[in-house]
């Protein structure tokens, strides 16, 4: 179970201040798709790269199975992110001078030296391989990001998060730059994910029509998680209006 | 693995990399280039100098100088620790002297010339062996033994300069200059300071040496051919500008059968001595200051001059090819058995390189400079290495944003670009390699494509003694070059590499 419990976050320029997380708390259950919703600016991606350990919360616990993870040192939280946590961007973020293939094996790159890398590297295609091809890119793993569209990179990043098998996957506005379409179908692809690999997802996104698709919704407004809904129940409707 | 992937991907993908690449072949081909043709002039410069000389020399300040034949000293150093290195040995009388010798114009003006030169007298056949001296002769370089002795056409100049009346007199007014003439006003025994004269009749050499006259200058007058000299290039030649054309000519002094003047002092150190000798060849090395200061006499007239019956003041050695090539060798083991057979302190051996130790440090110090400064060639490439390589990790912000979300450590991401930079280096170095081997391989046929092209001679052959671009490719050099080259590159990259290591994913992933 991932716990944030009173996450304060301020980022600072010279002088300046800003906080953005202000007292901000989730707890996220195993195999549930978990959205946080908000307006621009309340906190929600930064929220999400503190539970995923791409941040130091300044105040506040993040812990995994009841072990506390935003103090780790530099080599246990990287070992974190490559295993344990899925990352999905909403620009993709895929490496452009690696074709679709080589970008969903990264994380076994990184986790893998030279000599180890040649002992399994048969076993990490095939399974980069079989990834491509549940997200429909089986065909196209030879091409490189700037030969494929938006969602195509898209569920290209999405099979290279699940390459290391994670249990949590992090998707930051994962259809914020797809058309509407497109992005139905990313959301779909994360909640058949969720349902058949067990993997636990939490989708941070200002679109709630997208959130009706996902088993829980928490709200953020200035920085701090201020509601929880079921999609299904009449809260969530109070959220949408 | 993904550094390596990353490094090679990189380096394939990044046009940026070419230009270091690039910048680091150029300096790496430079330096190459540059050091073996140095290294190659220097080769024939040593090689040259070493010619000029013999290997050893075993010298003595005394003005008598050393007996030959009681005791003999080429066989005391034969039987000596040094004996089985020795090819061949040449005694030499070495002293200075004042040449003084007139220039007849074509009009018939007579202008008087006096030079202080360096005597060499020496037996040509044996000195022949000892060094390159044959090499240097310009008509006698086929026989050198006969180098002492007129031409017919020598001859006949010199003959029909004898037939001269004014000639002869004019040579006694001048002989009259060298002679000592006696000041009226100075007291007998003590010299125009009023200091007491040294001795003149023999000092302190030995006994039998004492009563020993010089038995030249034969009277000028008389009618007995003078002993013979060689003269260097530039002691006969003369190189004045033409003030019409204001281009150089060359103007030839005094030519075989010419005869000349040589003021010396005897053994004693004190007596002045001098006599008449005839031109008979000219010795060019090609180095200024020989050509410019050297003359060579026969071993045995400058014997009789000085008063010096079998003596000699120098010992030239010529050693074995196998020792020739090993100064430590040479400076351990021949030089202190050769110095053994002298006596010190007025005698000493030295080796021909430390009689040049001087040029050739200059030589060296020359070299080493110009490394120094090509070096900063590369690392000015350095510099640009390190300015596109913050270009790049400034590109590549998201990218090691997006490493570090998967997990890739600081550390890791770090060694993506250390190990650019030492792929870059080590390719660029390789090219660089390449290009500057063939180039130096090939550097006669470039210069003379250069020089067909432009017009212009690049590499004057009248300026050397050699006909082409002397080169000389040192693994040693070559392999210090890259590594030099490849630390520059791997130094440059270390600091975009620490900024990138330094990177907060998270500020990456929001970079725009």
């Amino acid at each position: 179970m991932l716990i944030a419990d009173t996450i304060h976050k301020t980022y600072r320029k010279h002088r300046v201040a800003v906080p953005v997380l202000t007292g901000a708390s989730l707890a996220v259950h195993p195999g549930e798709f978990v959205s946080v919703v908000g307006a621009s600016g309340s906190g929600k991606s930064t929220f999400l790269h503190l539970l995923g350990c791409l941040d130091v919360p300044d105040a506040g616990i993040v812990s995994l199975d009841g072990q506390r993870i935003d103090h780790l040192t530099g080599r246990d939280r990287d070992r974190l992110r490559n295993t344990t946590f899925g990352y999905v961007f909403q620009f993709y973020h895929l490496l452009p001078e690696l074709s679709a293939l080589d970008n969903v094996l990264m994380p076994a790159y990184i986790a893998e030296g030279v000599l180890s890398w040649w002992g399994k590297r048969a076993a990490w295609r095939k399974r980069a391989m079989g990834l491509l091809e549940r997200v429909g890119l089986g065909q196209r793993w030879r091409h490189k990001p700037r030969e494929m569209s938006g969602g195509e990179m898209q569920r290209a990043a999405i099979a290279r998060s699940l390459l290391m098998n994670p249990r949590f996957l992090l998707a930051d506005e994962p259809t914020g730059n797809l058309d509407s379409e497109t992005g139905d179908t990313i959301v779909k692809l994360l909640r058949t994910l969720n349902r058949d690999e067990k993997v636990t997802v939490v989708m941070v996104t200002h679109n709630l029509e997208l959130a009706r698709g996902t088993d829980r919704v928490v709200r953020m407004q200035g920085g701090k998680t201020t509601e929880e809904a079921r999609p299904a129940g009449p809260k969530f409707l109070s959220l949408v209006g | 693995m993904y550094k390596l992937l990353l490094c090679l991907r990189y380096l394939r993908t990044r046009y940026l990399a070419f230009i270091c690449i690039v910048s680091v072949m150029l300096g790496v081909a430079t330096l190459i280039v540059v050091n073996s043709v140095m290294a190659g002039f220097s080769d024939k410069l040593k090689s040259h100098l070493n010619g000029l000389g013999s290997d050893l020399t075993i010298r003595t300040e005394a003005p008598a100088g050393f007996p030959l034949s009681t005791p003999d000293i080429e066989q005391q150093l034969k039987a000596s620790a040094a004996g089985q290195y020795i090819e061949a040995t040449s005694p030499t009388v070495e002293t200075f002297a004042l040449l003084q010798f007139t220039y007849r114009t074509p009009n018939g003006r007579e202008i008087p010339f006096v030079k202080h030169v360096k005597v060499m007298a020496i037996d040509p056949a044996r000195h022949a062996k000892v060094g390159k001296f044959g090499d240097y002769l310009v008509n006698s370089k086929d026989d050198p033994a006969s180098c002492f002795r007129m031409t017919p056409a020598a001859k006949e100049w010199f003959d029909l300069l004898r037939g001269r009346e004014a000639r002869d007199a004019d040579q006694r007014r001048q002989w009259e200059e060298f002679a000592p003439t006696p000041q009226p006003a100075v007291e007998p025994g003590k010299n125009i300071f009023g200091q007491p004269t040294p001795k003149v009749d023999g000092g302190d050499l030995p006994a039998d040496l004492r009563n020993l006259k010089p038995q030249l200058p034969a009277d000028p007058a008389a009618d007995v051919p003078p002993p013979t000299i060689i003269l260097g290039w530039d002691i006969a030649y003369a190189y004045p500008t033409d003030p019409k054309t204001g281009e150089r000519y060359e103007l030839q002094l005094l030519k075989p059968g010419d005869d000349v003047f040589l003021a010396t002092v005897g053994s004693s150190g004190t007596r002045p001595v001098s006599a008449s000798f005839v031109v008979t060849d000219y010795f060019r090395s090609r180095y200024g200051e020989i050509d410019a200061n050297v003359v060579y006499v026969p071993l045995e007239d400058l014997q009789k001059l000085r008063g010096m019956d079998d003596r000699a003041n120098c010992l030239q050695v010529r050693l074995t090819p196998d020792v020739r090539e090993s100064p430590k060798f040479v400076h351990d083991t021949v030089l202190p058995a050769a110095q053994a057979i002298m006596p010190r302190p007025e005698s000493h051996a030295e080796t021909w390189w430390q009689q040049q130790g001087s040029l050739l440090s200059a030589i060296e110090i020359e070299r080493n400079l110009l490394n120094i400064l090509l070096f900063l060639i590369i690392g000015v490439a350095g510099f640009g290495v390190l300015a596109i390589f913050s270009m790049i990790v400034s590109e590549k912000y998201r990218d090691i944003g997006v490493l570090k979300s998967l997990g890739a450590s600081g550390g890791g991401v770090m060694g993506i670009f250390l190990g650019y930079g030492l792929l870059l280096g080590l390719v660029g170095g390789l090219l660089g390699t390449g290009l500057g081997v063939w180039i130096t391989l090939n550097i006669n046929d470039i210069e003379k494509w250069l020089a067909a092209t432009t017009g212009r001679a690049i590499f004057d052959r009248k300026v050397y003694s050699f006909d082409s671009i002397p080169t000389h490719l040192d693994a040693l050099s070559v392999a210090l070059v890259n590594l030099g080259a490849v630390g520059i590159a791997v130094m440059s990259a270390v600091l975009p590499a620490l900024r990138a290591a330094r990177l907060q994913p998270v500020r990456a992933l929001r970079f725009e």
